[in-house]
């Protein structure tokens, strides 16, 4: 008995329809699939992609060089060198974050008593040249000036549960 | 039971005290720590801030324990459920109108009220009301204020009240509108300018006063601490350098009881900008056709051996820093020796050495240094204490404060801040003649001492006031007698050191040298003298001294961390003329313009940051030290290129493997202990003194002028000081 039914099982593919049958299945049920770049899945306002620096309202840099977050960074990523400001306030003349380095563990963000320094919801970047990957003061700045809408609108939505 | 000591308990244990003693300094002694911010051991006792309070048993309220005195059988409680809430309470109060600006305070990270507020703070204050702030005030280019985080512990205003000696700060105000100022009436340029101002930097305990050149450039987290001897004076005071990836951000003391207790001169403190001066060299310079090119060191010590090789028949002579370290001494004296040349000398502003061969072969203080304040009787000759030694003329003004006579014989009255007993002023020319009347005073109606008669005769007849300091030399348990820079270096000096030590003798009292640069003790020790060789033997055939060799400039010269128109006697250092076929090698760490104009080639050697080696002080303490960061460029430790140096030129024996070993070596060749002044009994010289006359300002070199570090030093010379001493070409330019 079971060497005839093993014969016709195998004959008639039937194993292979067993399968197929989740195939068929899958055919009408709704698709998870996310068709990036076209589509893109939803993020957290408390997404950790890309670093940028502030600035306030008036212009003013947040960053007052206290160098909490070089201090604190598990993987040694930013750099800071810092001198009294022409106004004789405290500045960085140097900020940088090796993009190699950092681990996007925010610590860096939780450290920062001004919040100058964030993780913006940026993850499409990339590096063509060797040196791309150090992020300068003027580039996180850049960053900062540019998306400092989505970096206040994060930041306000998260505020509650902080 | 015995009256020196006494029982209480602290925190249960019984321990023993003095009576009278304060219960901090109990506490302390025994390792139990009492919060305080005011009270500081070398300070008075003021007890406003109130953070020591402590509860004693049977007494209704909590007691600061800076300010209770012990009494047999206290039973004392640091710990106790009331110390701490009374503790917690003050430092309530104390945040109130502290700023909670930690992030951009210098001080962050080494603050004491930062560290307090961790254990007796509260997380979350409930001060709702403004707070206060208060304006700064620009107290000079040393200190920089931030007078809003001042918690009006008046540790700064009892700094400048007893141990600076003026007062340059005080409070004005009261309750809390109390502001600390230099508004006040004792300070007239409204800046701190005392030679040890700096030291408000550390006694501050939180960062209301911080350093101004080192503002905002580095955390106090981030940097090393790498222990080092001042080299600027012949103290050698313990300092710190705290340094971030390689450079020196600042220098903070080391505490040191028997030189320099706690503190540090604003010139040890400061100095360190000059290491990252504009001309300082990277590279060695090698002279070529009259233009100067970058050249490898292998290049550079080819063409240094070549030219002193062929000129060492012809004569040969090294000027050396006084501040040179013992190694760099030691090898340049050995490489000279090997050149066949004793002209070799650091006494680069004596101008007279007719009698060096009856000084003292190592010039030292004659005793350590604490045991200055403890001197009863002091008449120092021709020094401008203050500017030349800070920290030694605060040990003077303790003994000054606790009683003891001083005396001062000077070309001019030169401010100090302690009680004189008489100060004899004269003539830059004629001062040290008063010296002469207190050896008459002394000889009293006995003969003078033989030979003297003649060096004797010049001096006025001996007055009251004469016979009176005589009598209290005389008197004096601890006497002694100094022979300060400005003595040194008058023309007259061998007639001032006689005259000196025949008072010294004829009186009982002791006689010391307050001698010029970090090593001068020890560069004397190294041989680096044209009449004496390692260990202060006398040389068979002396060589030039460092004015005959300025004078008349041989045809081979080494010139060792020197910039011979500053560091020099005759001010200009010695001539030099395009073809005169002379051949200088200068090892310098800074290309200035002179050494330019004069050396063929330039070796970049590293700063004593930079160097390891030994500077021995002037009470004879060796002190080695380990070098605090690199020189910059190829710059190189001076003794390392030496050691090259003599190798190219076929010197046998210079292979040693580090500078403890040159340090070992010349150890060995020094006896044991450093000479007595007063070993042998001295005659006048001779030899007539040169004739002419001589200014104040070619006998007091201004404090931030004394050597080429110093004088890059920006911060340093923007003081009253620095300004004050700036040259007159310099002054006009700025």
């Amino acid at each position: 008995m079971s060497r005839i039914s093993s014969a016709i099982k195998t004959f008639s593919l039937w194993d292979l329809l067993i399968g197929l049958r989740v195939t068929l299945r899958n055919f009408f049920v709704k698709k998870v699939t996310v068709q990036y770049p076209e589509e893109k899945t939803p993020q957290s306002p408390r997404f950790r992609g890309l670093h940028a620096l502030r600035r306030y309202h008036n212009g003013e840099e947040r960053c007052i060089a206290c160098k909490l977050c070089q201090t604190v960074c598990p993987a040694a990523a930013i750099t800071i060198e810092s001198d009294v400001a022409d106004n004789g306030t405290r500045r960085t003349t140097r900020y940088d974050i090796d993009l190699f380095k950092c681990i996007y563990c925010g610590f860096c963000e939780e450290a920062c008593p001004t919040d100058a320094v964030v993780l913006t919801r940026i993850y499409e970047y990339h590096m063509e040249e060797p040196g791309q990957n150090i992020m300068n003061k003027d580039k996180l700045l850049a960053l900062g000036d540019k998306y400092e809408g989505m970096i206040a609108s994060d930041r306000t939505t998260d505020a509650p549960y902080r | 039971m015995n009256q020196d000591k006494c029982t209480i308990e602290i925190n249960g244990v019984e321990v023993e005290a003095r009576p009278g003693q304060m219960l901090i300094e109990v506490t302390d002694a025994h390792d139990v720590y009492v919060p305080r911010f005011c009270y500081h051991p070398k300070l008075s006792v003021a007890a406003n801030c109130r953070m020591c309070l402590i509860e004693v048993e049977n007494v209704p309220k909590p007691l600061p324990a800076c300010a209770t005195p012990v009494a047999p059988g206290m039973k004392v409680r640091t710990r106790s459920r009331r110390a701490i809430d009374a503790q917690r309470s003050v430092m309530e109060f104390l945040l109130i109108n502290h700023p909670l600006d930690c992030p951009i305070c210098d001080q962050g990270g080494e603050c004491e009220l930062q560290d307090l507020a961790m254990g007796f703070g509260r997380d979350v204050g409930r001060f709702s009301e403004g707070k206060r702030v208060v304006r700064d005030q620009d107290m000079g280019p040393l200190v920089s204020t931030d007078l809003t985080r001042c918690i009006h512990c008046t540790r700064c205003v009892r700094f400048t009240q007893e141990v600076a000696g003026i007062q340059e700060l005080g409070t004005i105000g009261r309750g809390d509108r109390v502001v600390i100022s230099s508004s006040i009436e004792q300070s007239i340029s409204q800046t701190v300018d005392h030679e040890l101002s700096g030291n408000l930097i550390d006694v501050c305990p939180v960062g209301s006063l911080n350093s101004k050149p080192y503002r905002f450039s580095a955390r106090a987290w981030e940097m090393q601490q790498r222990a080092l001897v001042a080299g600027h004076d012949c103290l050698g005071s313990h300092i710190f350098a705290h340094v971030m990836d390689g450079r020196v951000k600042r220098v903070v003391p080391d505490a040191c009881e028997n030189i320099n207790e706690t503190w540090a001169s604003d010139r040890d403190r400061f100095s360190y900008e000059g290491l990252y001066a504009d001309d300082r060299l990277d590279a060695p310079l090698l002279r070529e056709n009259g233009n100067w090119r970058s050249v490898s060191w292998p290049e550079a010590l080819a063409a240094a051996a070549a030219g002193l090789q062929e000129r060492a028949g012809q004569g040969l002579a090294a000027l050396v820093s006084p501040s040179a370290t013992l190694e760099e001494g030691y090898l340049l004296q050995r490489l000279m020796a090997h050149l066949g040349s004793n002209s070799i000398d650091h006494r680069l502003r004596r101008r007279d050495v007719r009698g060096q061969a009856d000084e003292p072969g190592v010039p030292w203080l004659g005793m350590p240094v604490a045991a200055v304040e403890k001197l009863d009787q002091l008449l120092i000759v021709g020094s401008n204490l203050r500017k030349e030694v800070p920290l030694l003329a605060h040990r003077v003004r303790k003994a000054a404060v606790a009683g003891a006579g001083i005396g001062f014989i000077n070309p001019a009255d030169f401010p100090v801040f302690f009680p004189v007993a008489s100060t004899m002023t004269g003539s830059p020319d004629d001062f040290w003649l008063a010296l002469a009347t207190l050896v008459r005073a002394a000889a009293g109606d006995g003969e003078l001492p033989a030979g003297m008669a003649g060096l004797l005769a010049q001096a006025p007849e001996p007055q009251a006031h004469h016979h009176q300091l005589v009598a209290r030399l005389r008197d004096g348990t601890r006497a002694a007698i100094f022979l300060g820079q400005i003595a040194q270096r008058h023309p007259r000096f061998a007639d001032i050191d006689v005259l000196a030590a025949t008072l010294a003798r004829l009186t009982g009292a002791s006689l010391g040298y307050i001698s010029e640069g970090a090593n001068a003790v020890g560069l004397a020790l190294a041989g680096v003298l044209p009449h004496r060789g390692p260990g202060g033997k006398p040389r068979a055939t002396p060589g030039a001294s460092a004015c005959e060799i300025i004078g008349s400039p041989p045809p081979g010269l080494l010139l060792f961390g020197i910039e011979p128109e500053f560091d020099c006697a005759a001010g200009s250092g010695p001539a030099r003329s395009a073809g005169d076929g002379r051949f200088v090698v200068a090892c310098s760490a800074y290309g200035s313009e002179s050494l330019l104009a004069m050396a063929d080639v330039i070796l970049p050697i590293a700063t004593w940051f930079e160097t390891e080696g030994t500077f021995v002080n002037a009470a004879g303490r060796w002190q080695s030290f380990a070098a605090a960061a690199r020189a910059p460029g190829e710059g190189r430790p001076g003794w390392k290129v030496l050691r090259v140096l003599a190798e190219q030129l076929g010197a046998k024996g210079f292979r040693y493997p580090d500078a403890g070993a040159i340090a070992s070596e010349l150890r060995g060749l020094c006896s044991d202990g450093l000479p007595d002044a007063l070993a042998h009994a001295r005659l006048p010289v001779a030899q007539a003194p040169v004739a002419g006359s001589i200014g104040l300002s070619e006998l007091d070199v201004p404090i931030y002028r004394i050597d080429a570090l110093v004088r890059r030093a920006t911060a340093l010379q923007q003081t009253v000081d620095g300004r004050a001493g700036a040259p007159p070409a310099a002054a006009q330019g700025a």
